[in-house]
């Protein structure tokens, strides 16, 4: 446990993404150790996101809890299996020096960060699913958090970019290759993270609905943050 | 008393560049300012149990708030390269938190002679929020006083500061509306806790809003 701690604490420090390593190609860190320290983290929010249906009591809140905190790092896995190839193809287009393990490396470390601030949130998660009984702010908060932690961790994927294409020009990176790859990818990564959640709902569990480990197909993520905005009135 | 007339004006053991903690006598002293204030805050009434429950509620508003963004704010300072300067940030944190409660003890007394002339409960409600805003002012010239050495050091300092305050801020108004009642509705018995008080202080603020544009 220790051990995955440091290797976060290193990872957010920056450690395994210095620049020097990167305009060589080069992620200095395991992916399975970057996935070992990321599950964790998700599933602790998890934890935190599913009490809303402890909580709030009734048959199968136990299983909403254990479906929450097991759907987060799966959101999070799911996500990046899907965005990887194009973020690999992309970047290879724009010949960066990663090759797709070390594509892989990077992607998992920025999912990690977005992970260790997503974990950072959950006991305000925590405090606000004690006291709140409104579902709808419930799920604007925790889409607020992951859309503030998933920030933070794009931010940290495009500074490493901008390292890895640095040499290849010579000029500022963040206004050419590294920053082209970075705006094209970063759509595709959002618009698939937040339709995996919806696919992968529910997270919070609708107070009165009877516990389901996945909702039949119906709307998209968009129409439903903007059903829940209206629903807070 | 040196030692929160330092804290006050950011200097000697409290100076920005210093690395002094308050000793557990000045914590002592800043726990009992907030105690203070919740003390006179709650005794609109004059009930003496809901000067107990106010003056507890108080250091419990502002300490728990913090605590629980503590995580988020450890999280944010090392993605933003800032750890090495992590205890001098915590300082600055809990030394503003300090001015915060000594300026509560300090508006304490216009409290208590304004609820002589405050006959309606809302109006010493707002009266309150006012006080804390003032109290809240006071806490961000201390954190900017002692924040600034470090966003010159190093400026993404700057947005560190910020996160926290728009975490702490968004978390410490849904506190003090766990915690109410504050000042205790002398038509309603005192408790701890309102009766039916959990609940989310944006979700009515949203339907207030809401209603006042003329939604249904």
């Amino acid at each position: 446990m220790r051990q995955i701690l440091a290797r976060i604490d290193t990872l957010l420090r920056g450690g395994f993404t210095e620049p020097e390593q990167l305009s060589l190609g080069r992620v200095s860190v395991g992916a399975s150790d970057l996935a070992i320290a990321a599950a964790p983290l998700g599933l602790v929010y998890g934890l935190f996101m599913g009490l809303y249906a402890v909580m709030r009591g009734g048959p199968g809140a136990g299983l909403q809890l254990v479906a929450t905190s097991l759907k987060v790092p799966l959101l999070f896995l799911l996500t990046l299996v899907v965005t990887l190839p194009s973020l690999y193809v992309l970047s290879a287009l724009a010949r960066s020096r990663l090759s797709f393990l070390h594509t892989l490396r990077l992607l998992l470390a920025a999912v990690t960060v977005n992970c260790a601030l997503l974990a950072s949130f959950g006991p305000v998660t925590g405090f606000f699913t004690l006291s709140t009984e409104s579902y709808p702010f419930m799920i604007l908060l925790n889409v607020a958090f992951f859309a503030c932690s998933g920030i933070v961790g794009l931010s940290f994927l495009r500074k490493a970019l901008d390292a890895v294409f640095a040499p290849e020009t010579g000029t500022p990176a963040s206004q050419t290759a590294a920053s082209q790859v970075f705006r094209a990818w970063i759509l595709i990564y959002a618009i698939v993270g937040a339709q995996m959640g919806w696919i992968l709902r529910p997270f919070i569990g609708a107070p009165n609905a009877p516990f389901q480990w996945f909702r039949a197909r119906d709307s998209n993520f968009f129409v439903a943050v903007w059903e829940s905005l209206l629903r807070l009135f | 008393m040196s030692a929160i007339d330092d804290l006050l004006r950011a200097r000697g053991r409290f100076a920005p560049d210093a690395s002094d903690l308050p000793t557990p006598g000045t914590q002592a002293v800043i726990v009992a300012a907030g105690l203070l204030y919740g003390a006179v805050m709650g005794s609109y009434g004059l009930r003496a149990p809901q000067v107990l429950y106010s003056a507890l509620k108080v250091p419990l508003l502002l300490g728990v708030s913090a605590l629980v963004c503590l995580p988020n704010l450890l999280a944010v300072n090392t993605v933003l390269g800032l750890r090495d300067d992590f205890r001098a940030v915590l300082r600055a944190l809990v030394l503003s938190q300090g001015t915060v409660c000594l300026s509560l003890a300090a508006l304490a007394p216009i409290t208590a002679v304004a609820y002589l002339s405050l006959a309606d409960y809302n109006n010493a409600v707002v009266f309150n929020g006012g006080m804390f805003l003032l109290a809240a002012l006071a806490g961000q010239i201390s954190l900017g006083r002692l924040y600034r050495p470090l966003i010159a050091a190093n400026p993404r300092h700057r947005l560190g500061r910020n996160a926290w305050l728009a975490l702490y801020v968004f978390v410490a108004i849904q506190m003090a509306w766990v915690l109410r009642p504050f000042v205790g509705n002398p038509e309603l018995p005192s408790r701890f806790f309102r009766e039916g008080a959990w609940g989310n202080a944006y979700v009515e603020v949203a339907a207030l809003v809401w209603r006042a544009l003329g939604g249904r």
